[in-house]
């Protein structure tokens, strides 16, 4: 279990989250219900107060409080106290109840100004005394007294008056509710919990897909993609983009085995060549002439391998960036006509005639291998051209490029093929093999190169129409 | 025993035709699919070593377009080893299926054993009584003894034992054991007839008058 996962940490916050509030809620809860209690406990004992108070007043003498005051506290009976409370106090006082009034929990008790006792239920704690603290004239106040909630009253005659109750009940209730609380809170943060792992499941279920699917693309299995049918969402998206940078990535493997498989296989040729030509040789004993025979096939198979080595490493520096370009300004006019000057023999072998039309071009770059390329176009001009035909080449700048162009009048090359021309080893003619030394690289390095340098490289052909390459530069 | 040899590769091709001459065959060769399919089309060949990337016409195109007329063997030569290709190769109605680089002794025996196959052999032996023919070690034993022929009286039993009770016409053993590039001199099948039938015994090949040869 691996406890800092994101599930694990969100898991953690909201469970803290939860405990805080559900405790804040129930002693909030708490709190307020005890202070309700003791507020409604306190009017209760107002309310006994006030019932006692004209009950308490000794009937007909006694100082009055004014000169309204018709409830004024009789004296108090003549002290006969001696720690018992008889049940038939003097003055026709019943301890347990005054006149009517049901004291019931409650219990009371009056001292005179002197300090004693006037009246006392018997139901009073022991060793109640008055409220020391009351002041002359104070209507009331109200105190706790270890369990006991009492309100004491000071008649302004010095007469002092004390109602109070057990808050025991409520202490039990109390503790009651607190103990449901804690019930009632524990299970709110349990099923909280519960849900708010489920939730985080819920939601981190897509990215544990993702991260499992990633899995088995890490291992290797390229052709896995993410479910990515909730577009909507932000995994969706996520999913989307992970998926289209696995294509790419997928695309790239693939491109670059096809392109090992073909340069491997590229080699399978010129291999059977040299093997068939030597074990049909070493048969038995043959002529000199035999002999030399095979071994110029041999070394023909041997060069074609060298040169398909060296275009391949070619392309491989290519695609690493290694191949370094020079930068420097010269005339695409230039580089072109010197180029035209070395296919001319190879033109006039056929009878093609090539037409100049170069107009000065000057672009950045390096001239050796935009030289290369155009040499690859003019090679290929004279090789896929008919004899007797014709090649035009022209420069010009034009448009921020200097302009490249070769068009011969071979036989064309067919639409489906137009797309592929460029690609490593694809031959429009389906000829794997060829002993003319072309490897079915040439266009894909000259397009390497000549994108290294910025530029661009397109064909247009019609069957039967020729065929026109044109190289477009950046401008010096 | 002629076979045409179908390959681009020039190279490749007169190491193949050498080897396959060699070995006594008579061969003819096409440096494309084109022509390839015009000559399997126009000869009957006892097989055919065909390569499947060539220009005009590929591989695939001549097998198919052979298949409609004609059961000729045919050997696939490729440097496609992917087994797609080979499904290929062998669907559209390649009998065998060699991939470059091959190696000459497996491909020689893969074509005597198309060959066999179209000729309904299991083995390389064929008894014709005291006479066994051996077409791997390329050998003919008379009385448990071996019997020297020059390669072409030996390619001419073969020939006749492979279609044994059958009447071969003396054009198609022409066709057969001769290739383009033989001068035909029209009595040159008739010496060795004779030269095979005093080393084997006048009655093992029989001339039926008019039709052509036999061996019972």
């Amino acid at each position: 279990m691996n406890f800092k996962s994101i599930k694990w940490r969100l898991q953690a916050w909201h469970g803290f989250l939860l405990v805080a509030l559900v405790a804040g809620l129930m002693i909030g809860f708490y709190s307020f219900e005890r202070r309700a209690r003791l507020q409604s406990i306190d009017k209760a004992l107002q309310e006994v107060m006030t019932s006692l108070l004209p009950k308490l007043s000794p009937a007909g003498n006694g100082r009055h409080n004014g000169p309204g005051d018709s409830r004024g506290f009789r004296r108090p009976p003549p002290p006969e106290f001696g720690g018992d409370i008889p049940e038939q106090a003097p003055g026709g006082f019943r301890a347990r109840a005054v006149d009517g009034v049901d004291l019931g929990k409650f219990y009371y008790a009056s001292w005179s100004p002197e300090g004693r006792v006037v009246s006392i239920s018997t139901n009073a704690p022991p060793n109640l005394l008055p409220d020391e603290r009351s002041i002359a004239n104070t209507p009331g106040m109200i105190r706790t007294a270890g369990i006991n909630r009492e309100l004491t009253h000071h008649v302004p005659n010095g007469f002092r008056v004390i109602a109070g109750t057990s808050l025991a009940p409520m202490v039990a209730q109390l503790r009651q509710l607190a103990l449901w609380l804690v019930v009632i809170g524990s299970s709110i943060v349990i099923v909280g919990s519960t849900i708010g792992w489920w939730l985080a499941s819920q939601a981190l279920r897509p990215i544990e897909a993702i991260s499992r699917t990633a899995e088995e693309i890490a291992r290797g299995d390229l052709s896995k993609r993410i479910n990515s049918s909730e577009t909507e969402s932000e995994l969706g998206q996520l999913a989307l983009v992970l998926n289209s940078t696995f294509a790419r990535l997928d695309a790239a493997f693939e491109h670059q085995k096809q392109f090992t498989y073909d340069a491997a296989h590229e080699l399978r040729t010129p291999v059977s060549v040299i093997l068939t030509q030597t074990q049909s040789t070493l048969n038995k004993e043959r002529s000199p002439a035999e002999y030399r025979e095979t071994l110029e096939a041999c070394q023909r198979a041997a060069q074609r391998m060298r040169r398909l080595i060296e275009s391949l490493l070619e392309l491989a520096r290519l695609d690493a960036g290694q191949e370094t370009m020079k930068r420097v300004r010269f005339d695409l006019a230039d580089a072109t006509r010197e180029c035209v000057e070395m296919v001319r023999p190879l033109a006039d072998e056929r009878r093609i005639v090539i037409r100049l039309e170069l107009s000065p071009a000057g672009c950045h770059g390096d001239p050796e291998r935009v030289a290369q390329v155009v040499l690859n176009l003019l090679t290929n001009a004279v090789q896929h051209n008919n004899d007797n035909g014709a090649i035009v080449v022209s420069t010009n700048p034009n448009n921020g490029f200097s302009t490249l162009i070769v068009s011969d009048s071979g036989p064309g090359i067919a639409p489906e093929h137009l797309p592929h021309l460029f690609k490593r080893f694809y031959r429009a003619d389906g000829a794997r093999t060829s002993s003319q030394g072309r490897s079915g690289l040439g266009l894909a390095i000259s397009s390497a190169i000549i994108h290294a340098h910025g530029g661009s490289i397109e064909v247009n052909s019609n069957v039967g129409d020729g065929s026109q390459f044109t190289v477009r530069l950046p401008l010096a | 025993m002629r076979i045409l040899v179908v390959e681009d590769e020039l190279d490749l091709q007169r190491a193949l035709v050498r080897a396959l001459r060699d070995e006594g065959y008579a061969v003819d060769s096409a440096n494309d699919g084109e022509d390839g399919f015009f000559n399997a089309k126009n000869t009957d060949y006892d097989a055919v070593i065909l390569d499947v990337m060539m220009p005009r016409m590929d591989g695939w195109e001549v097998i198919k377009q052979l298949r409609k007329i004609k059961r000729t063997p045919v050997l696939m030569l490729t440097a496609r080893d992917q087994s797609r290709d080979r499904v290929k190769g062998l669907d559209s109605g390649a009998d065998d299926y060699v991939v470059k680089p091959f190696d000459l002794p497996e491909l020689l025996a893969r074509l005597r054993a198309i060959i066999r196959r179209s000729a309904n052999k299991t083995t390389n032996q064929i008894e014709l009584g005291s006479v066994v023919v051996d077409t791997a070690a390329r050998n003919i034993m008379h009385s448990g003894k071996p019997v020297e022929l020059t390669a072409r009286e030996y390619s001419l039993v073969e020939f006749l034992a492979l279609h044994r009770g059958e009447v071969v016409t003396r054009t198609t053993l022409y066709e057969h054991l001769f290739d383009e590039d033989d001068s035909t001199m029209s009595n040159l099948l008739d010496v060795h007839v004779s030269n095979v039938r005093k080393k084997l015994g006048p009655e093992f090949i029989t001339t039926r008058r008019g039709h052509g040869y036999c061996i019972e």
